[in-house]
């Protein structure tokens, strides 16, 4: 984790000239490395000509991007083309003001946020997915734990249903072992009687 | 008017004489709580006849019951994909099972000796009511379908308004006449319970489904002996057989999920247009990129030197990356002199990419084991993974006409005049290893 | 006359490690027997890895379906699976999870085989060949790492073949480019990229597997044809049937670690323990994001190459690989109490370097 947070130090002031407040939060308090990708369409941020940067944009996603940033109070719905799906989401219940104002104590972002949302719907809200560092966007990540606790929620008809599988196989295959042992005796006595 | 005596005096003059003569019943003749004897001496027709009755129309009226009993549970059950279809068709079967075997049943009333002995005429009469009333069931199966689902809205609450004293027929009259004489005969068999040998219907004999078998023996040592071990073999066949039951039960429920699984999996996803759409592009970018990657090697075994950026695009503090001519990455800065800076970004330990930024110290950072490399010359940080420097590239700078202004060799001097006015205009390339040392 | 001699020798040798005139029926059904002791537990490990075995081929025969070994289409095809084939996630993480438990299968039953001396004459060739599906278990998973072609798979792989390449550093004279060269060969080129990814698809999908099945079944017979080891020094009190009594065990255990798989497959991602900026698709043109480790069957070897000088790690590493090779003559004549306190050993230093592999490398480089 030191390694990381030395890494996230020395790596900050360059690449991310968006939100790097918000950057060194996550990475912080996570202790888990983390990049653009969280809140933007790429991972190397805003800055770039790659698809989903800034060099590479239509006129019409030009204008997505202007309506977008001057979104500056809550409740926008904005869907700006330099940001992923959650990026775009707090900047719709936030507002841009707000969020800039933030920036100076990041740890109150998640609190600011709403929070039952859900956007990748693993059962993680995204306030506590920008906590432990995972990414809200994708239902594989996640705090192992919790992710187990829901798909065991979800699938539980399925598990149910194995569990059931492995109890009536165990319960047959534990009266096989019986049958066959009380078979061999059966034949062992009907030796020694012969042989008697 | 009709309706009004079958579906509710009907039923009431049924549940009451069905309650009073069963207690009379009881009460009176107690032992008589069962059928009579049906002749067990012989066990082929009887084994063809009366198991596959019992059986089936077992699970029918447990069907019945369930959801009388449980109406929500029921038809939530039901919401289940396919479970609907398994009900019925599970129902379909058991009937026909259990016509089967009520004809067999049938038959062998009628027809055999032992048996006629011991037939009443009430006995025929049940037989032959239960005969119409599956066939009835199971034709009103067929015909209005998904009864299971259906009859939770309609038959259920109508069995719980005659029960609450609340009768509603409103339910039962829209009826086909099919299905309203399945639901008489029902009543009529109700009627008919404390009168006829239906009463063991009240008896089930439900320890001797996990009794041990009683074995009657002679009392010799010689059958003792053979006693025991017959009764061993038994034990062991019904040890057997609980075996294979859950054995198989298992194997079922696994062959069920693999199914259901692996269908779906080797049939695939059937993708909305768009979402496929979306693949593709991104496939297509996928595959641009490769190209470009593999226009890169071509380029690099082609030309003799290779655009790396344009000078402007370059900065002390962070780095633009580049293939070199060995297809290794590398980085370009500005350096402090103001000329270009090459240098490769292939960890000299095991091989990462080494991160663009500077930090304060001037130095670059490789993530894997932490090596910091001073930019200037090269050199890893004192007890870095890394031991060797990190070697600068050659370059040249080319002005905006193709010029060659100046070039620099990996470890020579500058060559060629650098007016810093006119760098601005400058592009920086590498220049092909052989080809700076010829 | 000395050939002569020689070769009877080897027949005698050959004949009693592998005792064909037992292949028959009686020898291999009716007759073999399973003793019953405290350590009875360590004869269900090696059926286990069997299982896992199994599993990794249905679901790997599965995932070929779909997945498409290129350097343009790996990553995007790995994530068709896992987001849009029905079933493709569940199908994918039991591959991953399964690759894992089998490992784990392995360790144990290596360890246990080892403390019961099962090893000990005539079933040295048992012990070799297993050691052998050791080596061929962890290819597999060296190559299978590479196949999703995300950012933690090739440079992970870049880092553990480049350690290929520094022996050479170690050698003398003119052996010193060898490992240099081992290393191109496996990679196909300069560096890794499509030759690579294309030989190790070969090797995980095609080679390796026949490999394996083909040791396998050299293991499993000469398994078959010797019994199971008496693996205690008193001679065990009661022995029950190989079949049926302990087979049909055999069978609860690969039921009820099939259910832990399943429920563990359909409920955790196999990614969830990584950070999500190594999911993405590898780029050539950047830097390699942090957090890059191998998988935790490799830590073992991981954090110890990065604390101790590679030469260190290189020679101990050597020297494990010969002894485990050749552990049947080594500890020839040592007793069941000395090898089950070396195995005891064994596994805490496997246990504490795999869970507590990172604090050691933090306590050392701070």
């Amino acid at each position: 984790m030191l390694r990381w947070l030395a890494l996230a130090a020395a790596l900050l002031p360059a690449s991310l000239g968006a939100y790097p407040e918000y950057h060194a939060f996550v990475v912080k308090n996570s202790g888990r490395p983390i990049n653009c990708a969280l809140c933007h369409r790429h991972a190397d941020g805003p800055d770039g000509a790659a698809p989903g940067q800034l060099g590479r944009l239509t006129s019409e996603a030009q204008e997505r991007l202007g309506r977008a940033r001057s979104a500056f109070e809550p409740g926008v719905k904005v869907d700006s083309p330099i940001l992923n799906a959650f990026g775009n989401h707090m900047v719709q219940v936030l507002g841009r003001k707000q969020l800039m104002e933030l920036k100076m104590a990041p740890e109150q972002l998640a609190e600011r946020l709403p929070a039952d949302s859900d956007l990748d719907g693993d059962g993680i809200p995204d306030v506590r997915e920008l906590r432990d560092g995972t990414h809200p966007l994708n239902r594989n990540d996640g705090h192992p734990w919790l992710l187990f606790r829901h798909n065991l929620m979800r699938n539980l008809t399925q598990i149910a249903l194995t569990l059931a599988a492995t109890a009536a196989g165990l319960w047959g295959l534990s009266h096989w072992l019986r049958g066959f042992a009380a078979a061999t005796q059966i034949k062992d006595e009907e030796e020694e009687s012969e042989s008697a | 008017m009709m309706d009004a005596f079958l579906f509710v005096g009907l039923p009431y003059l049924s549940l009451l004489i069905f309650v009073v003569g069963c207690l009379w019943r009881a009460r009176r003749e107690k032992f008589t709580l069962t059928a009579r004897s049906s002749q067990f001496l012989e066990d082929r027709q009887l084994l063809f006849g009366s198991t596959p009755w019992h059986i089936g129309i077992g699970i029918v009226l447990l069907g019945h019951l369930i959801a009388v009993l449980f109406p929500k549970v029921w038809a939530s059950l039901l919401t289940v994909p396919g479970a609907l279809l398994a009900v019925e068709t599970v129902g379909v079967a058991c009937s026909l099972l259990a016509v089967a075997g009520l004809s067999v049943l049938l038959v062998r009333r009628l027809t055999s000796g032992r048996v006629q002995a011991v037939t009443t005429p009430a006995d025929l009469i049940v037989a032959g009511l239960l005969l119409v009333q599956v066939v009835v069931g199971l034709l009103s199966a067929i015909h209005y379908r998904y009864g299971s689902a259906w009859s939770t809205g309609t038959v259920v609450p109508y069995f719980w308004g005659l029960i609450k004293l609340q009768p509603d027929m409103s339910y039962v009259t829209g009826f086909p006449p099919l299905f309203k004489l399945h639901l008489t005969l029902a009543w009529v068999m109700v009627l008919l319970v404390p009168f006829t040998r239906l009463i063991h219907l009240l008896a089930l004999p439900l320890q001797y489904l996990w009794r041990a078998p009683i074995w009657v023996v002679w009392n010799n040592a010689r059958r003792r002996r053979e006693a025991a071990v017959a009764m061993a073999r038994a034990e062991s066949r019904r040890e057997f057989l609980k075996g294979a039951v859950g054995v198989a039960g298992a194997g079922g429920l696994l062959a069920l999920g693999v199914m259901e699984k692996g269908v779906s999996y080797f049939r695939g996803p059937r993708l909305e247009p768009e979402m496929e759409a979306e693949l593709l592009t991104k496939k297509l970018q996928r595959l641009q990129q490769t190209a470009e990657e593999r226009e890169l090697e071509l380029e690099r075994q082609r030309n003799p030197m290779i655009l790396v950026a344009r000078y402007s695009e370059l900065t002390e503090n962070k780095g633009k990356y580049f293939i070199d001519y060995s297809m290794a990455p590398a980085l370009a800065f500005k350096g402090k002199d103001g000329l270009p800076l090459l240098i490769s970004a292939k960890c000299t330990h095991l091989g990462c990419t080494v991160g663009s930024e500077v930090d304060a110290q001037g130095r670059i950072l490789c993530p894997c084991h932490v090596s910091y490399f001073d930019l200037r010359t090269g050199r890893p940080n004192e007890g870095a993974p890394a031991k060797a420097p990190l070697p600068h590239l050659g370059w040249a700078l080319v002005d905006a006409s193709g010029k060659v202004v100046a070039r620099k060799s990996p470890r020579g001097p500058v060559e060629g005049d650098v007016d810093p006015a006119a760098l601005a205009q400058c592009s920086v390339y590498i220049i092909k290893p052989q080809a700076s040392a010829t | 006359m000395n050939l002569l001699a020689f070769i009877q020798r080897a027949e005698t040798y050959l004949g009693e490690r592998l005792p064909v005139r037992k292949l028959n029926y009686d020898a291999l059904v009716r007759k073999k027997e399973v003793p019953v002791h405290r350590l009875s537990w360590g004869y269900y490990l090696g059926g286990l890895a069997l299982f896992f075995f199994a599993v990794q081929v249905v679901t790997g025969l599965m995932l070929l379906f779909y997945y498409q070994p290129t350097v343009s289409d790996a990553h995007a095809s790995v994530e068709f699976i896992t987001e849009h084939v029905p079933g493709g996630a569940l199908v994918r993480n039991m591959h991953a999870w399964a690759s894992s438990m089998m490992i784990a299968a392995v360790m144990v039953h290596l360890l246990t085989t080892f403390a019961m001396k099962a090893f000990a004459r005539p079933r040295e060739l048992t012990w070799v060949s297993g050691v052998l599906l050791l080596f061929i278990t962890l290819g597999l998973g060296f190559t299978g790492y590479l196949l999703p072609w995300h950012q933690i798979a090739v440079n992970a792989t870049k880092i553990g073949l480049q350690s290929i390449e520094e022996v050479g550093a170690y050698l003398p004279g003119a052996l010193a480019e060898w490992p240099r060269l081992v290393k191109e060969t496996i990679q196909g080129e300069a560096s890794v990229g499509q030759a690579t990814l294309s030989r190790f698809f070969a090797l995980h999908v095609v080679l390796l597997p026949l490999a394996m099945v083909a040791v396998l079944a050299l293991h499993l017979f000469s398994v078959q044809l010797h019994g199971m080891s008496q693996g205690v020094d008193e001679p065990p009190r009661r022995k029950e049937k190989f079949f049926p009594a302990f087979f049909i065990k055999d069978l609860s255990v690969w039921g009820v670690a099939f259910m832990v798989l399943f429920v563990v497959a359909l409920c955790v991602p196999f990614e969830s323990f990584y950070a999500y900026p190594l999911f993405e698709p590898y780029d050539p043109k950047s830097s390699t994001p942090d957090g890059i480790k191998p998988e935790w069957y490799f830590y073992f070897i991981y954090y110890p190459l990065e604390i101790l000088p590679f030469w260190v790690v290189l020679l101990l590493s050597l020297a494990a690989g010969v002894g485990l090779c050749c552990t049947p003559w080594i500890f020839r004549h040592t007793s069941r109490r000395t090898l089950r306190l070396l195995a005891v050993l064994g596994a805490l230093y496997l246990v504490i370097m795999t869970l507590f592999g990172e604090h050691i490398y933090r306590l050392f480089k701070g």
